[in-house]
């Protein structure tokens, strides 16, 4: 089962290792692409979520991700047994 | 010289080489279609366009993610002498709208009578196939590659006829659809492969994540090799930007001597490879690492040299090149023997003289990347305003004709006027000519390219001018050089306040309506920013201004008062220097 999924959390890493980028003040609805990261750094952001948590997000699903909690959402639906802090 | 078309039907017999698509099997799995294969595959899809009542000339728009799917649907269609339209699908994060509204104005203009897609991706797109009258039907790629009973044989399709529609990339309020003809395909087609790579598919075989709606993806990987047997190996464009790195693993397995991108993808892999992949990878018989499509940094390019140096890469494998869509695909290309050449000129002169003067030392200078040499039956020239054509090392627009132009944008043709003049296509990009050599400095249109992509500043503009805080009609946008791309930069006028807190609100707004990364914000005084004598904004005039560092400290009014009592002040400071080294002796 393993321990719960902190999206929030991971999110604040994934931008650091990816883009060098701090985000102290990250929330569940800020906007992902208002956080002035590229196409690419984004899209490089998703799949360290995929690889950490061995998830594949389908490609057409990524256009409905808005915010981080739409992709904490999206990542539940595709893990259902696993724990997802709110 | 062949035709796309002719191409594939000699295909038959052609089982040994053809195009391998990564992971289409599933995770590790690859599918292998010969050309053999995929001419049947074609035939299929042609097949059931005629059963839909599809008649030459008609337009099928295909928005297909996996190339293994698109591509058989694309061919297929230009076998029956369809007219296909690529568009790009709806992949990147938060854009639904944006990307269906694009679609949707694309899509207005070309009229397709079909739409092709994927049982996942129509999903996605059903509200917008609502708002294109157009469209009788929405056919999957599941049904496509059904039985579809006796094969059609392949259209009989005149040099000048229309092969499909480019739509150029990011433009969403007014597209074009850029006419790419059989003629211009073939002769396009046997350029690059014949002439600027001299390939050969006995010993060549290509590697491209390139995205398959657009011209270097779909042209120079798609329908060059079809017409001249070079196998491919595609790697999804989505695998590509998560893991970057997939690019060199793949041509190092594949043994690929044949690859393209544009500069950002090289700045990407050369973060992203870390030392011990590089170690493995063995990429000495690379012959053409091809970049072109957006402005080429040359620190990028020679970095990826450095960080590629122990994989035996060849310095002259990269390969600068330029062209556009207007041009079917290529204009010029670097000789294959040629590592890469870049010339340094004076920057003031350059911005001042319109000249591209040889630096003398300690000069600010630019750095500009040779793009090459034409092809044969082409010419390129630079030319002034009136079309006029320069001199060696005069700043003009490079313009280009030959058989590779296309006909022109689908009915537009104001567009079109504007566009190809006098039988020649102009580029609407800065540069010069050293002899037969290209070079490229820069944009006229104000067309921002970042990562590959074109933005138009003015959407923008009015977005920043939207934001409260901002004077309205003041915002300018522009891009000046990055480390990987061209980086965007946005100037306004706003009276003092939080400047902090509005430079945050303009980024994170841009970030958030075009999924671009604004560089910087230069929030200037009222007044300052540099205005025509109507009072239009002048936006390349503001980023010169910006790029010296002048940006808003002279007001309009008092300009000239300003550069008077400035020019006094350093004269001052120059005597004063010299009374004192007078005293000093020396």
């Amino acid at each position: 089962m393993g321990e719960r999924i902190d999206v929030v959390e991971m999110f604040k890493q994934a931008a650091f290792e990816v883009d060098n980028r701090r985000l102290p003040d990250l929330k569940p609805q800020t906007v992902i692409t208002a956080l002035g990261m590229d196409s690419v750094a984004i899209m490089e952001l998703v799949a360290w979520f995929e690889e950490k948590l061995g998830v594949r997000i389908p490609d057409e699903q990524l256009s409905k991700i808005r915010t981080v909690k739409d992709l904490r959402d999206t990542i539940a639906r595709l893990l259902p047994d696993r724990q997802f802090a709110a | 010289m062949i035709g796309v078309v002719p191409a594939l039907n000699a295909c038959e017999g052609e089982h040994s080489r053809g195009f391998t698509f990564l992971g289409a099997k599933g995770p590790g799995e690859d599918l292998f279609v010969s050309f053999h294969d995929l001419r049947l595959a074609a035939q299929r899809r042609a097949a059931h366009y005629a059963a839909a009542g599809l008649e030459r000339g008609d337009r099928v728009a295909l928005v297909v993610p996996e190339g293994e799917h698109f591509i058989p649907g694309f061919l297929g269609a230009l076998w029956g002498g369809l007219i296909p339209v690529p568009l790009y699908p709806p992949v990147s994060l938060g854009k639904l709208d944006a990307f269906m509204e694009a679609l949707v104005n694309i899509l207005n203009i070309a009229r397709p009578r079909v739409l092709v897609t994927t049982e996942r991706v129509g999903k996605v797109l059903w509200s917008a196939v609502g708002r294109i009258a157009s469209i009788e039907k929405v056919i999957t790629t599941d049904e496509l590659a059904n039985d579809a009973g006796s094969l059609p044989a392949a259209a009989d399709v005149r040099d000048d006829e229309v092969a499909f529609l480019q739509f150029t990339s990011g433009s969403t309020a007014l597209p074009k659809g850029v006419m790419v003809t059989h003629g211009s395909l073939a002769a396009n087609c046997h350029a690059i492969i014949r002439e600027g790579l001299e390939a050969d598919g006995e010993r060549d075989n290509a590697v491209s994540w390139l995205p398959l709606y657009h011209d270097m993806g779909l042209i120079g990987f798609v329908m060059a090799p079809v017409c001249y047997r070079i196998s491919v190996v595609f790697i999804p464009t989505m695998s590509f930007i998560k893991n970057s790195t997939l690019w060199m693993e793949t041509i190092h397995k594949h043994r690929a001597t044949l690859s393209f991108a544009p500069n950002f993808a090289y700045a990407l892999v050369t973060k992203r490879a870390r030392p011990e992949q590089i170690a493995r990878w063995d990429l000495s018989q690379m012959r053409a690492f091809g970049c072109g499509a957006e402005p080429i940094n040359p620190d990028t390019m020679r970095a990826f040299l450095a960080a590629m140096g122990p994989s035996g890469l060849k310095p002259q494998a990269l390969l600068p090149c330029y062209g556009m869509a207007e041009a079917t695909l290529a204009i010029s290309f670097v000789p294959l023997d040629e590592p890469l050449q870049t010339d340094r000129i004076d920057a003031e002169r350059y911005h001042a003289d319109h000249e591209a003067a040889p630096v003398s030392n300690g000069t600010a200078f630019l750095e500009v990347v040779s793009c090459g040499r034409t092809f044969v039956g082409h010419e390129v020239t630079v030319q002034d305003d009136e079309g006029r054509i320069l001199s060696d090392r005069r700043i003009g627009e490079i313009c280009f004709r030959g058989p590779s132009v296309a006909a022109g944008y689908w009915e537009n043709p104001e567009a079109t006027k504007a566009t190809f003049r006098g039988g020649w296509l102009r580029s609407g990009d800065l540069g010069y000519m050293i002899g037969d050599r290209v070079f490229v400095s820069g944009r006229i249109k104000d067309i921002l390219i970042v990562n590959g992509r074109n933005y138009h500043p003015q959407g923008i503009e009015w977005l920043v001018d939207e934001i409260p805080g901002v004077r309205k009609g003041t915002s300018v946008v522009f891009t000046r050089p990055g480390a990987a791309s061209e980086e965007i930069v946005v100037a306004a006028e706003a009276r003092a306040g939080d400047a902090g807190a509005l430079k945050a609100q303009i980024v994170a707004r841009v970030s958030e309506e075009f999924q671009l990364a604004v560089s910087d914000v230069a929030l200037v005084p009222p007044g300052t920013l540099p205005k025509t004598s109507s009072g239009k904004l002048q936006r390349r005039k503001t980023r010169e201004q910006y790029l010296n560092g002048s940006i808003g400290r002279t007001s309009r009014a008092g300009s000239t008062r300003l550069a008077v009592a400035k020019h006094l002040a350093l004269s001052l400071v120059g005597r004063a220097r010299h009374e004192v080294r007078k005293l000093l002796g020396g």
